[in-house]
């Protein structure tokens, strides 16, 4: 039997909330990424009372981890808590740090591989995609009861991956040019071979049993290497929502965790027909859609056997989890994103609006993204 | 030569368009040639020695200048000294521009560093100079002033060659650029002070440094009004913002020659004056690093011909190398023992290596002095001089060392490519 074959899923109390996001950190002298994260976070303080602050693949880039946290105020206080320490200990080092899935300008071979040994393996393995890696995502867990729970749940989150795609699309910008996407940032994780949706199984030992293959043919060695959209995080007992681009403001990152908190308690309660081979049919079509046209997006509904706006469907699920809102105190942000819906209002559409010509556009665009991640979150979309 | 100048003779009976035989190369060829030394000499060294290219340039300057092998003579040297002039300033100017305000404010650690480190090194100087040398007060003074700058070009240049990023690079720079305003700042008292000494006279003692500090803080400021309006009128691309900052820049060096202001102060103080009044950002991400590398040849080769490499006696070694030890105590001693709590012990230590050159702005500041007391000044400012001439091989190194060493530096700068 394999290590992961043995692998027990910590049960975790339903609906607890992780939120993890990936940060740029920039030179205020040209507003380009900088190799910057060793230095930032050897300067930081020993206090974790708001979550951790990690290395990631890149040397320009931060993670930030919230604490496990039963409520979405929670959250909200610790997101708030680690974006005001990160905005003054990197003023301090003469940098800046904000959000967006990718950097408008960057020149990825000029990115520099964090020190450690998982990226000296990652970089190994991955060649240059490790650094075309150098995007920026939101990570959201939420906890769930038990192995076979998590696998269920992942099945069922995964039809409504397009909408967190839409809410968070944050990168329209990649080498100095626009893609033409709301999230450009996916097409770079598309090219890791094990992206993706995880596989129809139906229960934890069916995982297992998946994860066995995959660990004796040297696929995979753990469920790290595994970079799913949506995947079980058994040593957290979670599921972990990897969609997300990382949003220009801690606002909308608090309104999208309290989306998915939102989801999940409505999907556990009403257990809806769930069909993941119809739904791998369709997923990189409809992920495809969200990532390139947004709210716009015309996603392919095979059960219904029908085409539907993604605005009107997202317009339609915002509705139908008012209740559960309510009951999560989660009112206040899903009426944010109702109206970040309606108005199609996204970050996207915030970066291009102010998206200049002329020949320092991006670095003025990003200079401005730092000072809007600067801002305090105290209020707007209910934080 | 003479079977060349023989058929060259023999032709001109026929060729009526030609000149004379050339009996010398033209100064200007001479001085391309130099350059084209320089090039090769650095690459040779970085490839072969792992050393910067900057300590090749030097070699080529020294080598082949007027104290070396006398290729380049003195007055080839001065020749040139307008287009070194031009280079320092333009790197003045990128150094000036570079210092951000904001950080100081935000971190007032690193200003108290800054200021342990400048204060140590000025009166680390000035008693070295004054007691073990026996250098007058005022002389001793001039020496501190000009010895307590690190060297901004040659940190600017070895962090784009290096392509360093991190806090051991920018703290370096930083603390660079604020030794400098001190120095520049302490340098235009000490002008005064040495008029008083050598002729009594107040009138210029008080003068003099208000001419160098205000006439170059006007000079700066109108050319960076001008870069800037201009500038913001020009629909072009990065091509037409470098060109308004170089021809901005080129006004200003030419109106500081007509006037007697120091260019490399006066460029220093346009870069701080264009940092301070882009609130459009208009300018403020122009950069010519490409252009840095052309400068660094001629600025470098250049200073390298302007060495005194003949005063080197054993006396003046041994002076130069005390003075040197000082220096280099109180500018680690400052950096380690005072503020940047934030920055680990290790990179503190690397910054305190890091800021150690001491180079052109040096050679220039005491040639801004010689130009005024030629009689006294040749003698008592030999020390700075060889202690500069000794850093300009030295210095690059230590801080190229530094940011290795800090894992600032891109891969394939920090090793060598042998």
């Amino acid at each position: 039997m394999s290590d992961l074959a043995g692998l027990r899923f910590a049960s975790s109390r339903p609906l607890t909330l992780g939120v993890e996001l990936e940060l740029q950190l920039v030179s205020l002298r040209d507003y380009d990424l900088t190799r910057a994260a060793t230095d930032l976070l050897a300067s930081l303080p020993g206090d974790d009372s708001h979550g951790e602050v990690k290395l990631e693949i890149t040397e320009s880039m931060i993670e930030v981890n919230s604490k496990p946290r039963q409520d979405i105020a929670g959250i909200a206080a610790d997101l708030e808590g680690l974006r005001a320490l990160l905005v003054r200990h990197c003023g301090r080092n003469n940098i800046a740090v904000c959000g967006g899935g990718t950097h408008p300008f960057h020149r990825w071979p000029e990115r520099r591989i964090s020190p450690g040994e998982r990226f000296a393996f990652l970089n190994e393995r991955y060649g240059y995609l490790s650094k075309q890696f150098t995007v920026f995502g939101q990570h959201i867990h939420v906890g769930v009861r038990s192995g076979d729970e998590a696998i269920w749940l992942t099945h069922a989150l995964n039809a409504h991956i397009p909408y967190f795609i839409a809410l968070s699309a944050s990168s329209p910008y990649m080498d100095a040019t626009d893609t033409g996407f709301q999230s450009a940032r996916l097409n770079a994780v598309s090219a890791f071979p094990l992206s993706g949706q995880a596989p129809d199984v139906a229960d934890w030992a069916a995982f297992l049993d998946h994860m066995a293959l995959l660990q004796s043919c040297g696929v995979a060695a753990s469920i790290k290497d595994l970079y799913w959209d949506v995947r079980p995080k058994p040593e957290y007992g979670t599921v972990e929502l990897r969609i997300c681009d990382t949003p220009l403001s801690v606002a909308r990152a608090v309104q999208l965790a309290a989306l998915a908190q939102c989801l999940c308690r409505y999907l556990l309660r009403e257990r809806p027909p769930v069909d993941p081979v119809l739904q791998t049919l369709v997923a990189r079509h409809n992920k495809f859609q969200a990532c390139r046209f947004g709210f716009e997006a015309e996603l392919a509904d095979p059960l219904r056997r029908e085409p539907r706006c993604l605005a009107t469907a997202l317009e339609a699920l915002l509705a139908t989890l008012a209740g559960d809102a309510a009951a999560l105190g989660c009112s206040g942000q899903l009426n944010a994103l109702r109206e970040i819906t309606e108005a199609r209002a996204g970050d996207a559409a915030w970066l291009r609006a102010r998206a200049a010509t002329g020949q320092h556009a991006f670095n003025e665009l990003t200079r401005q993204a730092v000072e809007r991640f600067a801002e305090p979150s105290i209020q707007g979309g209910g934080i | 030569m003479t079977i060349l100048r023989d058929a060259w003779e023999a032709l001109q009976d026929r060729l009526f368009f030609l000149p004379p035989f050339p009996d010398q190369l033209d100064a200007l060829a001479l001085f391309a040639l130099l350059l084209i030394a320089g090039l090769v000499v650095g690459e040779l060294l970085q490839r072969r020695l792992g050393l910067s290219r900057l300590v090749g340039y030097v070699l080529a300057g020294a080598v082949c200048g007027p104290e070396g092998l006398g290729w380049l003579d003195a007055e080839g040297v001065a020749m040139a000294r307008p287009v070194a002039d031009v280079a320092l300033g333009l790197l003045m100017m990128e150094t000036g521009r570079n210092l951000d305000w904001r950080w100081l404010r935000l971190n007032p650690g690193l200003l108290r560093s800054a200021g342990a480190e400048a204060g140590l090194a000025f009166a680390g100087l000035f008693a070295f100079a004054w007691l073990a040398v026996d250098l007058s007060p005022a002389w001793s003074a001039a020496t501190a002033a000009i010895a307590m700058a690190s060297a901004p070009a040659v940190v600017l240049l070895i962090t784009e060659e290096c392509r360093a990023e991190g806090q051991v690079a920018q703290r370096t720079q930083v603390l660079t650029a604020i030794n400098c305003t001190a120095s520049f700042v302490v340098f235009a008292i000490v002008l005064g002070v040495i008029h008083a000494e050598q002729s009594g006279d107040w009138l210029n003692s008080l003068a003099h440094p208000c001419w160098v500090v205000g006439g170059g803080g006007i000079i700066a400021w109108l050319c960076a009004r001008l870069a800037l309006a201009v500038a913001a009128r020009q629909s072009g691309g990065a091509l037409a913002q470098v060109f308004v900052l170089v021809a901005a820049a080129l006004l200003a060096i030419g109106l500081a020659r007509m006037v007697a202001v120091p260019v490399f102060l006066c460029l220093f103080m346009m870069g701080l004056a264009l940092g301070s009044l882009d609130r459009g950002r208009v300018l403020t991400y122009a950069s010519l690093p490409q252009g840095h590398g052309l400068l660094a040849v001629v600025l470098f080769v250049v200073t390298g011909a302007m060495l005194p490499l003949t005063d080197m006696t054993p006396l003046a070694v041994a002076q130069v190398l005390g003075l040197l030890l000082v220096r280099g105590l109180a500018k680690f001693g400052g950096v380690t023992l005072v503020g940047q709590a934030d920055l680990p012990m290790a990179k503190r230590r690397l910054v305190g290596l890091g800021i150690q050159p001491l180079s052109a702005t040096a050679i220039f500041m005491a040639a801004e002095l010689t130009t005024i007391y030629p009689e006294v000044s040749g003698q008592a400012l030999v020390l700075p001089l060889l202690a500069a001439a000794v850093m300009e091989f030295i210095g690059p190194q230590l801080c190229r060392a530094a940011l290795v060493r800090a894992g600032e530096t891109a891969p394939a700068a920090g090793r060598r490519t042998e």
